[in-house]
């Protein structure tokens, strides 16, 4: 009992701040609930602090009862990382005063302490999907990260595009849930359990998996491309993105994509019993899906007017270069090979949070043009111009634009450069080509962001021409610029610093595989 | 040992860009000129301290502890080749900030930033011994001038700045994917290692591919003839700085590039060359671009669209130069960036002045300006001169070489070096023709010139902007053979292989079994045959 409880620790907190700040958005006082985002950050640095080696130590926390839960580097990796990535979003979405800013972020009223409840049970979902050992709470996780949000997107902004967007976003979620668990059902008819150590264990590594299993985990890589935003289950990420309030939009591109791989590789790893050797017709089809996700985001963000909406395909662009990772990881034997597969994705997990975070960040500090209620910068409109009056702002902005291109002296230089050694390694010639012409299409879009910011005047747009640009002083809320101006220094730290002295390549390189006895699944864990 | 040197010439500009961004508005051009003018100092050291001659990487500098996971290092050095083009990227800058005196009012500060920024990131390609350091730096140049494009160009200025952009990322990710996989496969990313381990152990499939992925990044920068269209918008539309920089330097980087990856990896295999079509290949695109851009300046009505045409000309001649392969070929390649960059980066500077004064370019509505500014007509004329080849001036040089290197080459023959001839007679027509409009013929004032005023010729500040350039144009067409001499051995170097197997044709030729090899005998040194003016 008493190592459960050690290994959920984390979650415990979450969950636990989580429902006191449930309650906490019921109290009359306004005092009270403007605590609500101080009490979400502290407990979100007490959960990764748990994580730090330094500070819970760097054995692997096991459950050995139920055999549950077991965490070892991979988890800690992405709880630590999902937890650091979550203070950024809390920040981004802490409340702000209307009346003050000229474009307040979402609809803060009555909700907020709840609103920040929900985002610490959202990331708490990523924790328990990160040290499942259970299918049943792998799903549980990944349920746990995904409701909130269709929560978040309804109530994040009094406008029937966000009710619009969370009906939407919930139906497509239940039937990705659906998915899920019909292939989580024939996993565990073919194999008689739930545990994943003991699905690795009854799957014959000789004659692979069964016609039955790889039915299974196709339905179950369904379920999580819905999270991930990856083609053919791509379709929400356009209008949810651009209907939720822009700091809901950020947490959206970040928690559940991050869940959706864990997920992912999770399973994958324990069909393939630690080996990573699967059907070729599954790396077939993650290859297709790689190559169609980077392909049809990318193009589909050229044609975009709302620089939300970009960002949306942007994010499904990123999911499918990550995708040529998990390709890479599959197709090779070579544990060599799938460490430094297993390390790109990680890196690039972390390097897209950071990106995203400071994008996202830009668009809330700046005001919406059209003086709608209770919108951050949208359209390309907004930007127009904003490298004039904001310059530093608009810098973030490029800084992130280019650091998602992949520009060198950021930290998106080195997330592509990660994934393409892999694949180069794993023999992926035609999909590394597709990536790097997919870099480059990305570029267009990205650096009309930067064009519209730097080189656009501010009277830029036919709509402006009726109506001039409310020239309203704007206030810029300071946990927003916080939280931009700490993922600006970890994107050019993590990109000028080089990437073998940072912290962060030395922790994806130790977390590089998702438990450390591979080849000899589960030997590490006596069963009671 | 490890040379202090490179790092700090690189650091001066990055970190005064750095500190030039936080200085008030005023001090802006001062600080960058005072910068750009410490970084020549350090140019002009390196350069004193240089031994001549000598083939290998000096002032090397390597971090150990910079090291990345995937074994490549911050290593620099420089050789004999490059420390030439260091020396006209340091002496172009500090002249093209001092052109940019008067002219950017707006936002200034952001303006001599990016200059700076740009100045370290092309200092540090010429300086990289790391592949996947000079990819950084290459790709570096790209968000500077991106800036300097777009936002103090002229009235197409986001459309050209996008497509500067554009078009050369989307040719250098090719170039990053073979980087990584050389680097992958070698081991390391060192560019001597690769380079051997490119000649010993890529299959041919292999270093095809190598091959056109390498010249999908370099083609662009350079530009050759498909993919040249970028250019003509970005330079005509670009503040006239970022136009002498743009020709003087960041072209020059597509074709070091080519000199230092592309032919040694691709072309050059252990003993032998490697695909001898696609020299073929890329001496038709050259002579194509070198005809067409040609042609295409002729009819040009912007002068400054005029000069970036000549260049899509001129360095079609600087590649077949290099892919010639021979020692004049290689050498007067060589010669031939640093005399483009000089006579091209001056015509700029002159045709930026005039517009300063006209607000105008077009060929119709200038005329006679000898009359009214005989200074600046002189210049004009002398770097227009140099440009078209003149002998005693720079161009005549390296133009003679690179025609000399194609005529001889194996791989080439007389019909591309006939029909790069051919590319120096439109030269000289496109360019006297331009001169013979604008600079002489009767005093016309332009249309759209404000006529309260008469525009008085070049002041003193201008002067000294084109005297150094006028003199280093005279120097190397007076005595070219310092320049070229002191490359011989790297140029060598780069050369190995077919050196080997020129050896190779000699033994076998003295050997009494093949009495009918094929021979042909190539002069060493290249400076012994250049004609001495």
């Amino acid at each position: 009992m008493n190592d459960l409880l050690q290994a959920m620790f984390p979650e415990i907190v979450l969950c636990a701040a989580a429902a006191i700040l449930l309650l906490m958005g019921v109290s009359r006082r306004p005092s009270t609930r403007r605590a609500a985002p101080v009490l979400a950050i502290l407990a979100l640095i007490v959960a990764g602090a748990s994580q730090l080696s330094a500070i819970g130590g760097s054995a692997a926390r096991l459950d050995l009862r139920w055999n549950t839960v077991r965490v070892y580097e991979f988890a800690r990796y992405v709880k630590l990382l999902s937890s650091a990535i979550g203070v950024l979003l809390v920040l981004l979405a802490w409340p702000t005063n209307r009346d003050a800013t000229g474009g307040p972020a979402h609809n803060f009223g009555e909700e907020a302490a709840e609103f920040f409840g929900l985002m610490l049970l959202s990331i708490a979902g990523i924790f328990i999907v990160a040290g499942a050992n259970d299918m049943m709470l792998l799903f549980l996780g990944i349920e746990l990260a995904s409701i909130p949000t269709y929560i978040m997107v309804s109530i994040s902004a009094p406008r029937a595009i966000s009710q619009e967007a969370g009906v939407k976003y919930f139906f497509l979620g239940a039937m990705a849930a659906a998915l899920m668990l019909f292939g989580f059902s024939y996993l565990f008819g073919t194999t008689g359990t739930t545990r994943l150590d003991l699905i690795a264990q009854r799957i014959d590594p000789r004659t692979g998996l069964t016609a039955w299993q790889i039915l299974a985990v196709v339905m179950l890589i369904a379920g999580f491309a819905f999270k991930m935003a990856v083609v053919p289950l791509h379709f929400y990420a356009g209008d949810v993105y651009q209907g939720a309030a822009t700091p809901v939009t950020a947490f959206l591109s970040f928690v559940p994509k991050i869940s959706g791989f864990v997920a992912l590789l999770k399973i994958l790893f324990a069909v393939t019993a630690g080996t990573w050797h699967i059907a070729p017709q599954i790396v077939k089809l993650l290859w297709v899906m790689a190559a169609l996700t980077m392909s049809v985001g990318n193009v589909l963000g050229l044609v975009q007017v709302n620089v939300k909406r970009l960002l949306a395909y942007s994010s499904i662009a990123h999911s499918g270069y990550m995708l040529v990772g998990v390709t890479a990881l599959l197709s090779t034997t070579d544990y060599e090979i799938q460490s430094s597969a297993l390390q790109g994705i990680l890196f690039y997990l972390s390097a897209y949070g950071l990106m995203n975070v400071a994008a996202f960040g830009v668009l809330i500090l700046l005001p919406s043009r059209l003086n709608q209620p209770s919108t951050s910068a949208e359209t390309f409109e907004d930007l127009a111009g904003v490298g004039r009056k904001h310059t530093l702002l608009a810098l973030a902005m490029a800084v992130s634009c280019f650091s998602l291109i992949g520009l060198p002296l950021t930290v998106g230089f080195f997330g592509k450069f990660l994934l393409i050694l892999p694949a180069w390694k794993a023999n992926l010639t035609w999909l590394v080509i597709i990536l790097v012409i997919n870099a480059a299409v990305s570029a267009g879009y990205y650096l009309r962001i930067v064009g519209a910011m730097f080189l656009g005047s501010e009277t830029a747009g036919p709509r402006f021409r009726q109506q001039p640009a409310a020239d309203q002083p704007i206030h810029h809320p300071m946990p927003v610029l916080v939280s931009v101006g700490i993922s600006m220094v970890a994107i050019l730290w993590f990109g000028i610093v080089w990437p073998a002295t940072s912290r962060l390549t030395i922790r994806t390189a130790t977390a590089a595989h998702i438990e450390p006895a591979v080849n000899t699944p589960v030997a590490s864990v006596s069963q009671r | 040992m490890n040379s202090p040197l490179l790092i700090i010439l690189l650091l001066i500009p990055a970190a005064g860009a750095l500190i030039g961004a936080l200085l008030p508005i005023a001090a802006a051009r001062s600080w960058a000129l005072l910068i750009s003018l410490a970084t020549l100092l350090v140019g002009i050291i390196i350069a004193w301290r240089f031994q001549y001659g000598f083939s290998g990487f000096q002032f090397t500098f390597d971090n150990a502890n910079l090291s990345l996971p995937f074994h490549a290092s911050f290593s620099l050095g420089i050789d004999a080749i490059s420390i030439w083009l260091v020396l006209l990227t340091v002496l172009l800058m500090p002249l093209s900030i001092a052109a940019s005196w008067e002219v950017i009012k707006d936002r200034p500060r952001e303006y001599y930033s990016w200059m700076l920024l740009l100045l370290a990131a092309m200092l540090g390609v010429f300086v990289a011994r790391d592949i996947l350091v000079f990819y950084i730096f290459f790709e570096l140049t790209l968000v500077p001038m991106f800036f300097i494009i777009g936002i103090w160009g002229g009235p197409e200025r986001r459309a050209a700045a996008g497509k500067f952009f554009l078009f050369t990322f989307t040719g250098s990710v090719f170039t990053l994917a073979a980087a990584i996989y050389l680097g992958y496969h070698a081991g390391t990313f060192d560019i001597a290692a690769i380079v051997d381990y490119a000649r010993t152990s890529l299959t041919d499939g292999e270093r095809y591919w190598i091959l056109l992925a390498l010249l999908a990044g370099f083609a662009v920068k350079v530009p050759l003839f498909p993919v040249h269209t970028w250019l003509p918008l970005a330079h005509t539309e670009a503040p006239t700085a970022g136009s002498v920089i743009l020709a003087g330097v960041l072209l020059k980087l597509g074709t070091y590039g080519l000199l230092r990856l592309a032919l040694p990896i691709g072309i050059l295999a252990a003993n032998s060359v490697a695909f001898p079509h696609m020299i073929h290949v890329l001496g038709y695109l050259c002579v194509i671009g070198v005809i067409y851009g040609a042609l295409v300046a002729w009819v040009q009505k912007d002068v400054k669209k005029l000069v970036a045409y000549s260049s899509v000309s001129h360095l079609g001649f600087c590649v077949l130069g290099m892919i010639a392969l021979n020692t004049y070929g290689i050498e007067g390649s060589v010669l031939y960036m640093i005399n483009h960059g000089l006579s091209t980066g001056a015509m700029f500077l002159v045709i930026g002045m005039i517009y300063d004064r006209y607000h105008t370019r077009d060929i119709r509505e200038l005329s006679g300006l000898a009359r009214r500014m005989p200074i600046l007509a002189f210049f004009f004329v002398l770097f227009t001169l140099a440009s078209i080849g003149l002998p005693g001036l720079n161009g005549f040089v390296s133009e003679f070489l690179t025609i000399l290197g194609a005529f001889t080459s194996p791989y080439l023959g007389v019909w591309f070096g006939t029909f790069a001839a051919l590319g120096i007679i439109l030269g000289a027509v496109y360019m006297l023709h331009m001169v013979a409009c604008i600079i002489f013929g009767p005093l016309r004032t332009p249309e759209s010139h404000d006529h309260g005023q008469v525009p008085g010729d070049i002041g003193k500040r201008e002067i000294a902007i084109l005297i150094p350039l006028a003199l280093a144009v005279v120097f190397l067409g007076v005595y070219p053979s310092g320049v070229l001499r002191s490359m011989n051995d790297a140029v060598a170097r780069i050369q190995q292989p077919i050196l080997r197997q020129e050896r190779q044709a000699t033994a076998n030729l003295q050997s009494p079994f093949s009495a009918g090899a094929q021979h042909r005998e190539f002069p060493r040194l290249a400076a012994d045959v250049v004609p001495n003016p």
